[in-house]
């Protein structure tokens, strides 16, 4: 252990227990990997047994100046922000892995940090429950850590809000300090809450502030989360997959914005080809070969039945999105090449297995996300395609999602650069790409709301009020700068 | 009355600001939403008509004190009555004229005196009318017309000209013309002449109860002294004065009283009249505040709490003149109705009411002004109005611009289609 | 009342017939009855008042109040004590200059508005292209930036177009140092269609349950979601509140649903959640209807036993629902579904559009929330108070507990008979939590009523404690003290923000994070003792 921090690891060995207290090169190596460019020294793994034990921890690690990255996801890992800056101590959150509470009546539940998408999954479905997905999560994701990062969900009718589907939540902050959020803040003890009928669902407050909403997002800079409350749905009795396949990415557009006005549908997104051959094919040769076959893009869109006269809500949006296509000039299928209506729900009712899909294709990828409304996407599509260009990356085998939120409001735009790592030609130029086509979409408008790595940089770039008014935030929240130290816009603590 | 008498209205008031804004049903864009002219200019709260009652219960309270810039807001009003009406959507148990007349009455009994009102107070006493005009030439506008003079020989029908109509030129053919028209109908019809005096009805708005009072009193004996069983005036504040404010004054006339345009309707259903030509305009109608909404008769006293008064006695402006002035263009062949957003109870005030037109008439014309974009915004090519104030200030207003638009009396419009005036004659006729 | 200096430094800025410090003139932003417990109704008056007209001006004034060592506080239509100041050395920002709607983006469904448009504004124009806004319970006279920034947000449709606090996208506003800081997209010059990042979203200061009332610096723009209309552009409506006769589209149904008892109304609720649908929703009490539409006949019927126990007992668990289908099949879905919940759980429903004369009132009333003012008939003015909102099930209970002290206070005198049960209730998003406030209704010049009402306000706060209510006056300084720390010490955060972004001392803080030393239970024994035991349970 690094001596520097002699008295730290006294103190953390005695408040954990010495078998919660990892350094072997193995436990934490995988929190180097994932970004070489980001020159991170973890220095120890934590694996804290209970959230009651956060606030000491954080309380130590402020006495002793000893920076915390706090994860709750298992490997692999993809976007560097469990990777400290310099030294850090990581503290994962995965052995608080319970399913707490689930209420069916309330369409709720709440779960600890360490609670997988598969797991939570399972639990919620024997009560006629579903968990509001993202895109094929991988296997180990921590809901809690998904929706604190703001990955958006499949079904833009439940995202009302940048901060569903997360609810109330218990936060340490780096004072130190509990704090719960929503009305699981009380009065009185959960307990006293679940007594009358209470079940953490609003997610508002309390008072005048939502923590919650600036502990989203912070990639672990604000606070830690030892417990929350998800937004579940009922699990249809009917679900029906579809897709509209197109050649012109601005009749799905219009499709689009007709559709989710009237919040019809459920699942909703688009899929370049390349995407979609990627969530659908087993290997890359396979997804080579599905690819060509697609149509450009393909909308996937779901319709579902509930409890009440199922047939007929299924019946009135299917005829509703039939009139949709027409007037936009498209047409509904209810297969694809390499997937059948079927074969896509099941897909996205689940996680990328047995790998995270996104290394199907080549082994490797580099995402570049940010949001943006729909009528804006071909734009940015067109800058990315410049920047392909320019090396010789063929655009054919770039994937693009584009989800709608905020009831299609707002759009996710996802672009994925997949690679060969071994292959130098793939790989050597990448980190220009990357870095050159984020600058050029910034600089068009594309807002990177998830600033990770070098995103960091450019988003605050524009936007010094933010910069300014965050870091009066993080000095009132983690005044000693021990969480995440390094990340996004925080001042050095001089 | 006094100030104090109005407590309970001040302080029921609950400053939910409907009292700015058009009732809520009927607004239908974001532009012509408002409806005080007052607020609208000036934008602070005092202006509005729960300020001003907020103001009153501020001095009447000790809180603050009467001065020059307090009552120049309390004068800063055209007294049109939109925030009452909007106020009595919702609420039975204030009366917001009622508290914004007596404030002016506060005003003019503590000496706050509006300088321009006082002038023309003084001319009202000397002239009889309140325009500062001879009153020996009071009954010009009738020369050479075959009508009845009620000081020579009784009538049925007294018809009262009122100050604007008979010192105006630009209407003197419009109300020659009507009087031709009910002679010509048989009508028993006859006028003061020179010894019509004015109603009353705006000194009392200045704040001059009393010498509202006296100038009812005359009125009173000189519709005695006619014999008539009927009392018709062109004039919308003289209108209101004679429904309203006099039985409030416990000066009720003895005489069924009409707007023109009613008495009008009136030949018009009974066949005595025929609109045979055809007045190719497409006009929009603009809706008097004193014809409209404050020209709703006077309902009673209210003696209990006001939370318990029927709706029948509320007098929220629903039973003004609106549907006659309509009925009435809709039979003049080719001639198109379009409305504009604010009309009825919760039209845009002319601008010139409750003496802005004499002591503020940038604020005059300015309101003038956004009733005529209104007027414009609907693709009408002539507002159509019944009172002679809204006339002079539509013209005015008009004056200072470039818009082409044209301002018509109701009655104008319908002696151009009953053959009476050629269109040329009239002020707001003539080739489009 | 402020320097000459200070006055002369606002006129400039603003121009001299934007500034006023004439007493009388300041009286009318201190008249402040409405949800005020006080019973003089006046709070501390402004020492100035002044108009800003833009951005830039607002940034000017108020460094002219920070070099002038003067507070400051914004409000729009200014309903509501909060409204007004809270201490002395205020300087009123009245932002009705600042009233335009900046543009409405249809595709993306937004309107960015500053201060001064009314709900009633927003939505007149936003129907006109197929869109629709959420109006809050107070009614279309409210700022619909006032409320998404700083105020509340609850209102019946809700179920749709969910609260306030939710509908925010990008913001504009001016810090109480003068500073402009913009949350989400504007701010990085990306249009307004997010309110949230880069990264963590400042949204988390702007305001939580409710905002912070004036306290930390002035909203001067906000994008605002709109939600679909499948109505008409215009809904031609004759007449004015009572008298309203509005055409009503084919594609609405509204329905009023009566169940037996509590428990099939509050399954049925969940259910009709679960399903989906409708675009308004409440649960009021029948009473409200007939003394916000016949108060006098209303006054007469609480004195008779019979039509009594019909509306409060046999009619009490009355539901409103307002569907509204985007096509013929999808209302023909709707309103079998509801029949067929109210079916099941034994209730019945009146589906009032092809009623006549009643039908037509109906629409513009609820769509433009303009019935909701009608409350004031009775009394001339009411109170109210909320819990925390929460699941269906526990505003049903705050609801009930809001009967029995309504029960109890109409027994003594101290407010006016509605027969008891009074509550206001909204379902948001579908029912994903929902809201419960109970109403008083009170004579404004009663002064036994008027007495009274700081009793209503402290029984409502410690009966929504024992429950694990947040209650409504959590934003207020008499309370912050006793309920910080039962609440995490929210108190001491939001005071923390406020030192940090500069509003002590500046912007008027006082419902914000201001706190004073203060007997809640108003020297009643039996208060006092329920609330030592509810914070020595509930710490």
């Amino acid at each position: 252990m690094d001596k520097n921090y002699e008295q730290f690891w006294e103190k953390v060995t005695n408040l954990l227990g010495a078998e919660r207290v990892y350094t072997s090169d193995k436990m934490l190596d995988s929190f180097r990997a994932s970004d070489p460019e980001v020159d991170g020294n973890p220095l120890a793994l934590l694996k804290p047994e209970s959230g009651s034990q956060i606030p000491d921890l954080m309380k130590l690690a402020r006495e002793e100046k000893v920076n915390l990255v706090y994860c709750s996801s298992s490997t692999p890992r993809f976007r560097g922000d469990t990777v400290p800056k310099g030294d850090g101590v990581i503290v994962d959150m995965s052995s608080l892995e319970n399913i707490v509470r689930v209420d069916r009546r309330n369409k709720v539940a709440l779960i600890e940090p360490g609670v997988t998408f598969p797991e939570l999954i399972s639990e919620v479905d024997k009560v006629g429950l579903k968990v509001l997905m993202p895109l094929l999560p991988r296997t180990g994701k921590s809901v809690l850590a998904s929706y604190l990062e703001r990955e958006p969900i499949l079904i833009p009718k439940y995202h009302w809000d940048m901060t569903d589907p997360l609810l109330c939540t218990e936060l340490v902050f780096g004072t130190g300090d509990k704090f719960r959020t929503g009305s699981a803040a009380g009065p009185g003890s959960l307990e006293q809450q679940w007594a009358v009928g209470g079940a953490q669902k609003n997610p508002l407050g309390p008072a005048q502030t939502d923590m919650a909403r600036l502990v989203q997002g912070s990639q672990g800079t604000l606070a830690a989360v030892t417990w929350a409350t998800v937004k579940l749905e009922l699990k249809p009795t009917i679900h029906k997959f579809y897709f509209i396949p197109a050649t012109d990415l601005s009749k799905l557009i219009e499709f689009a914005y007709k559709a989710l006005r009237p919040k019809l549908g459920d699942e909703f997104f688009i899929l370049n080809s390349y995407e979609l051959s990627t969530l659908v094919g087993n290997e890359g040769s396979e997804i080579d070969k599905i690819a060509d076959k697609q149509y450009p893009y393909t909308l996937v869109f779901a319709v579902a039945g509930y409890q009440h006269l199922p047939e007929k809500r299924v019946a009135y949006q299917e005829k509703d999105m039939a009139r949709i296509a027409k007037e936009a000039d498209v047409n509904i299928t209810r297969e694809v090449p390499g997937c059948s209506a079927n074969r896509m729900a099941s897909l996205v009712g689940g996680c990328s297995s047995p790998e995270y899909y996104k290394t199907k294709p080549r082994g490797a990828f580099r995402e570049i996300f940010f949001l943006t409304t729909l009528d804006q996407a071909n734009k940015y599509i067109n800058i990315m395609h410049e920047n392909l260009d320019k090396y010789d990356y063929p655009r054919e085998r770039m994937g693009i999602y584009i989800q709608p939120i905020q009831h299609g409001r707002t759009v996710h735009v996802e672009f994925s650069l997949y690679y060969d790592p071994n292959i130098d030609s793939e790989s050597k130029d990448l980190d220009n790409l990357y870095a050159e086509a984020s600058e050029s979409l910034a600089s068009a408008g594309a807002f990177f709301s998830r600033p990770y790595g070098v995103w960091s940089d450019l988003a605050y770039r524009y936007c010094p009020d933010t910069v300014k008014a965050l870091n009066k935030v993080k000095d009132i929240l983690d005044p000693d700068h021990i969480l995440n130290r390094g990340t996004l816009c925080f001042e050095e603590v001089k | 009355m006094a100030l104090e008498d109005y407590k309970n209205d001040m302080e029921g008031c609950s400053r939910c600001s409907s009292c700015k804004w058009i009732p809520f049903n009927q607004v239908k864009s974001w532009r012509f939403a408002h409806n005080c002219p007052a607020i609208s200019r000036y934008n602070l709260h005092a202006y509005s008509g729960s300020g001003k009652m907020i103001m009153g219960l501020s001095m009447l309270t000790g809180r603050s004190e009467l001065n020059e810039s307090i009552m120049d807001i309390i004068f800063t009003c055209q007294l049109c009555g939109a925030c009452d009406t909007a106020c009595k959507v919702y609420r039975d148990d204030i009366d917001l004229m009622d508290v914004l007349l007596e404030l002016r009455t506060h005003c003019v009994e503590e000496g706050e005196l509006v300088i321009e009102h006082m002038a023309t107070i003084d001319a009202l006493k000397r002239e009889n009318n309140m325009l500062g005009e001879k009153k020996e030439a009071r009954g010009d506008w009738a020369d050479g017309l075959p009508v009845k003079d009620i000081n020579q020989e009784t009538v049925d029908v007294l018809f009262h000209a009122g100050c604007r109509y008979s010192y105006d030129q630009d209407s003197r053919e419009a109300l020659r013309g009507i009087v031709k028209l009910l002679v010509d109908s048989g009508v028993d019809v006859g006028i003061a002449g020179a010894s019509e005096t004015c109603c009353g009805g705006r000194a009392y708005k200045f704040g001059y109860q009393g010498e509202a009072e006296n100038y009812a009193d005359d009125m009173l004996s000189r519709v005695k002294s006619s014999g008539a069983s009927l009392l018709v005036t062109p004039c919308a504040d003289g209108y209101s004065a004679f429904n309203y404010l006099y039985p409030r004054m416990k000066k009720e006339l003895p005489v069924e009283v009409l707007h023109i345009s009613q008495y009008l309707e009136r030949l018009l259903k009974n066949g005595e009249i025929n609109l045979k030509n055809n007045v190719p305009r497409k006009v929009t109608y603009h809706d008097p505040c004193y014809l409209g909404r404050m020209g709703e008769p006077y309902l009673g006293d209210w003696q209990d709490s006001k939370l318990l008064r029927p709706m029948s006695m509320k007098r929220a402006g629903r039973n003004g003149v609106y549907d006659t002035p309509r009925d009435i263009i809709k039979q003049i062949p080719a001639l198109e109705l379009v409305e504009m957003e604010r009309i009825r109870e919760y039209s845009w005030c002319c601008g010139a009411g409750g003496g802005v037109w004499e002591a503020y008439p940038d604020f005059a014309v300015w309101t003038a002004s956004e009733r005529i974009e209104e007027a414009l915004s609907t693709g009408a090519d002539t507002l159509v109005t019944s009172c002679p104030w809204c006339l002079r200030v539509f013209r005015e207003a008009l004056a200072e611009t470039e818009k082409d638009l044209r301002i018509m009396d109701i009655s104008e419009l319908f002696l151009e289609s009953a053959g009476i005036c050629s269109p040329a004659t009239l002020k707001g006729g003539g080739a489009l | 009342m402020i320097s000459d200096e200070a006055l002369g430094a606002f006129q400039v800025i603003v121009g001299e017939e934007n500034v006023s410090r004439e007493p009388a003139v300041l009286d009318t932003y201190a008249w402040q009855p409405t949800i005020n417990d006080d019973p003089a109704k006046w709070v501390y008056r402004p020492v100035a008042v002044v108009l800003p007209g833009s951005t830039a001006e607002v940034q000017e004034v108020v460094k002219v109040c920070n070099k002038h060592g003067l507070k400051f506080k914004a409000t729009t239509t200014g309903w509501g004590v909060y409204s007004g100041p809270t201490s002395d050395n205020v300087v009123q920002f009245d932002m009705r200059r600042m009233n335009k709607i900046i543009e409405i983006d249809e595709k993306n469904m937004y309107a960015v508005v500053e201060p001064y448009v009314t709900g009633a504004q927003l939505q007149a124009e936003a129907m006109k292209l197929g869109l629709n806004t959420h109006i809050i319970g107070a009614g279309p006279v409210c700022s619909p930036l006032a409320s998404a920034t700083s105020g509340w947000g609850v209102g019946w449709d809700c179920i749709y177009m969910s609260y306030s606090a939710r509908n925010v996208l990008g913001v504009e506003w001016v810090l109480p140092d003068g500073e402009l800081l913009y949350l989400g997209t504007p701010g990085s010059g990306s249009e307004w269609f997010c309110g949230d990042g880069p990264g963590p979203s400042l949204r988390g200061i702007l305001r939580g349950t409710s905002g912070a009332l004036g306290g930390h610096g002035v909203f001067t723009r906000c994008a605002i979601k709109l939600f679909n209309w499948p109505g008409p552009s215009e809904l031609h409506t004759e007449g004015l509140l009572l008298d309203a006769q509005s055409e009503i589209p084919e594609n609405i149904r509204f329905h009023m649903c009566f169940f037996p008892d509590r428990d099939k109304l509050a399954d049925a609720v969940y259910e009709i959640g679960d399903a989906e649908i409708g675009y308004l929703a409440t649960r009021v009490s029948p009473n409200v209807f007939l003394y916000g539409a016949t108060p006098r006949l209303f006054r007469k019927l609480t004195r008779t036993s019979a039509l009594r126990s019909l509306l409060s007992e046999t009619l009490k668990w009355m539901f409103v629902i307002v569907l509204m289908g985007s096509s013929r099949e999808e209302i023909e879905y709707q309103d079998a579904v509801v029949k067929k919940i109210v079916g099941d759980y034994k209730g019945f429903s009146l589906e009032m559009t092809e009623v006549p004369v009643i039908g037509p009132i109906l629409p513009m009333n609820f769509l433009r929330v303009s019935a909701i003012p009608a409350i004031f008939r009775l009394g001339g003015l009411f109170t109210t108070a909320l819990g925390r909102n929460e699941t269906w099930d526990t505003q049903l209970d705050w609801a009930e507990v809001g009967e029995e002290l309504r029960k109890r206070r109409i027994e003594q005198g101290e407010v006016l008979d509605d027969m008891g049960d009074n509550p206001f209730m909204a379902l948001y998003e579908n029912n994903t939590w929902s809201h419960c406030e109970n109403i008083y209704q009170y004579d404004t010049r009663n002064e036994k009523h008027l007495e009274k009402l700081h009793t209503i306000f402290a029984e409502s706060t410690i009966r929504a404690m024992e429950i694990c209510q947040e209650p409504l006056s959590s934003f207020d300084w008499r309370v912050r003290k006793i309920l910080g720390p039962l609440l995490y010490d929210y108190n001491y955060w939001q005071k923390q923000i406020a030192q940090s972004f500069g509003a002590e001392g500046a912007a008027d803080t006082g419902m914000y994070c201001d706190e004073v030393d203060y007997d809640l239970s108003a020297g009643d024994p039996q208060l006092k003792e329920k609330l030592e035991k509810i914070i020595a349970e509930k710490k």
